[in-house]
């Protein structure tokens, strides 16, 4: 991936990554209190790592009245997040970066054409002050996370590091029912117990393939899940069910309880 | 992957899957007809448990931090749903399919053999299918260190944080309660349309009436669904409406329905107990909204929205 990287762009990366001479400049989209943490914690900011991919989603339909996954969009949506995500790493390869914090990873749809989505990972790359090599992920690029300075700071504090982005897809077709209303006179309500099933199956399918890959990275665990559903012009029985989080690992021994400082109470007195 | 692909039989790779899907498929409705987690669930919330598998959690890192530190370990996200036709009375419905979630939701922590279900989300999926909805919570399934797995874990619709400081004041957050009621109101003849059609300053009394005691009933039930749960609720959100309709009797008449569901998350609190909490009064000089307030709402099931039947 990294030979992709066009020569004009690579010189940009060259004189991100010597931010430590007078000449170079750190590119982040941090905040203030994030810029400091991350340093807090012993990082530096070097550049802003950038993957877009526009990928034409093939064409699926589930059969009319039968629950099943559309394996084709799911493979679509794996695959093309997968590229925007390589894409981005290989430029923080590029630029010698440890890790990457604070990706951001979103669809936009292309107004023209109802099959094209436009897939664009972002995030700060940051490298260790001390040259401390410890924290890239297991192929030995940089990790990648989607926490925030912050939320990087805190993680390190409760004895883990961050390793890898990981996610899981499974687009599904909800199975359409006739005579919905004729429920409506049997004097009680019903649970549809066959779209209840879609949601688990769809639900299931997409916590086990993130926490496949927590697995093949050789994780301990997947810290900040977030399980939402999304549709991206699609029909209207048809959903995204995505599971994302960050992939951690032990700081070199786990922090027993007793060791980890306790976190000071606040009352913010602000209106 | 070809242009005519389609025109192929399925290679033996797809019809392993497709086989795979069947049973899983099967698993799920079989569980479900049952009352009991599906086996591909419980695969896996045991594999989290006993560390074959990575855990989950929805916990963010400042989360997982301060669970850590009061010997918290997470075990895995848990998710149960509940897919309600409506027909009969969507008011009701609302405390059948959360209650019907709730219930598979703490099999699940069983299954993962937690202490405890933290940070619970209510949600709904975005899919509109008749008069239909879906009841959905999402949480993390946790385990205290050097505590024997629990027969009933207790199951907070609060986030991690929030559960560690009600906890270090005693308070255990215990579950959800729901009340939820609705009533029509038919006027009589003449005379009696609750809408005003007098110029000066005066109450409706029926509309008023109205909403009165559909609240009242609705928060009498949250009551006695709570008390089954623990000694107290703090309030988590109202929601309410109101429509006119044409009474299908006789289409003169107008009629009005008023419904309203009050959800909470339940406690069990010493009462009468000072407080001894170390808490430090500060100034937050942040530009903005300050981060110590917790932004993003719990929940988005309910809008201002109108929909369906009753």
């Amino acid at each position: 991936m990294a030979s992709d990287i066009p020569v004009h762009a690579k010189e940009r990366l060259k004189g991100l990554r010597s931010s430590a001479h007078s000449t170079g400049v750190f590119t982040s989209d941090f905040s203030v209190n994030e810029f400091l943490l991350v340093r807090k914690a012993g990082f530096e900011p070097i550049g802003l790592c950038v993957g877009t991919c526009v990928y034409h989603v093939g064409i699926q339909y589930g059969a009319w009245s039968k629950n099943q996954e559309l394996d084709v969009l799911s493979k679509a949506m794996y695959h093309a997040r997968e590229l925007a995500m390589s894409r981005m790493r290989a430029e923080a390869t590029a630029m010698g970066a440890d890790g990457i914090v604070g990706v951001k990873l979103t669809i936009k749809r292309l107004e023209w054409d109802e099959h094209l989505l436009e897939f664009i990972a972002i995030g700060t790359g940051v490298v260790h002050g001390d040259g401390q090599k410890g924290f890239r992920a297991h192929d030995g690029g940089p990790f990648t996370s989607d926490l925030s300075g912050q939320d990087f700071w805190s993680l390190l504090h409760s004895g883990y590091r961050p390793v890898e982005m990981v996610m899981g897809s499974c687009v599904y077709h909800v199975a359409h029912r006739g005579m919905l209303s004729g429920f409506s006179n049997i004097g009680r309500n019903v649970e549809l117990e066959n779209f209840t099933s879609a949601m688990y199956e769809a639900r299931e399918v997409a916590i086990e393939r993130m926490q496949f890959e927590a697995a093949a990275a050789k994780a301990e665990g997947v810290v900040g899940v977030d399980i939402h559903e999304g549709s991206y012009g699609w029909h209207t029985h048809v959903i995204e069910f995505f599971a994302i989080g960050t992939a951690v690992l032990p700081l070199g021994e786990e922090i027993a309880p007793d060791k980890i400082a306790d976190p000071i109470m606040v009352l913010s007195v602000n209106d | 992957m070809g242009l005519f692909d389609f025109l192929k039989g399925p290679s033996p790779e797809q019809l392993a899957r497709r086989a795979e899907a069947e049973r899983r498929r099967a698993d799920i409705l079989n569980a479900l007809a049952q009352g009991v987690v599906p086996n591909g669930v419980r695969t896996r919330l045991e594999g989290a448990r006993n560390r074959t598998l990575p855990w989950t959690a929805t916990l963010t890192p400042a989360e997982l931090l301060i669970a850590r530190s009061h010997g918290l370990k997470p075990i895995a996200a848990v998710a149960a749903s509940c897919w309600l036709h409506y027909g009969w009375s969507w008011t009701e419905g609302h405390a059948e399919g959360w209650g019907m979630a709730l219930r598979r939701l703490r099999d699940e922590a069983i299954a993962a053999g937690a202490n405890a279900v933290l940070d619970v989300k209510m949600r709904t999926i975005p899919l509109r299918i008749d008069t239909s909805m879906d009841y959905t919570l999402i949480g993390t399934a946790v385990y205290v260190e050097g505590l024997p797995p629990s027969k009933e874990p207790i199951v907070a619709t609060v986030p991690a944080l929030e559960f560690v400081r009600l906890l270090e004041a005693d308070v255990v957050p215990t579950g959800i309660a729901i009340g939820a009621h609705y009533e029509w109101l038919m006027p009589g003849t003449w005379g009696s349309d609750p809408n005003m059609r007098w110029m000066g300053n005066i109450e409706s009394r029926q509309f008023s009436d109205l909403w009165n005691t559909v609240r009242d009933r609705a928060h009498q039930q949250l009551r006695v669904h709570a008390r089954s749960q623990g000694n107290g609720v703090l309030a988590h959100l109202n929601f309410s409406q109101m429509f006119e309709d044409e009474d299908p009797n006789n289409r003169e008449r107008k009629r009005y329905l008023a419904r309203h569901i009050v959800v909470a998350t339940t406690v069990d609190a010493k009462r009468g107990v000072p407080l001894s909490h170390g808490i430090t009064p500060v100034v937050d000089i942040h530009a903005g909204a300050t981060p110590l307030k917790p932004a993003g709402r719990h929940h988005e099931s309910y809008s201002n929205e109108s929909e369906g039947a009753i």
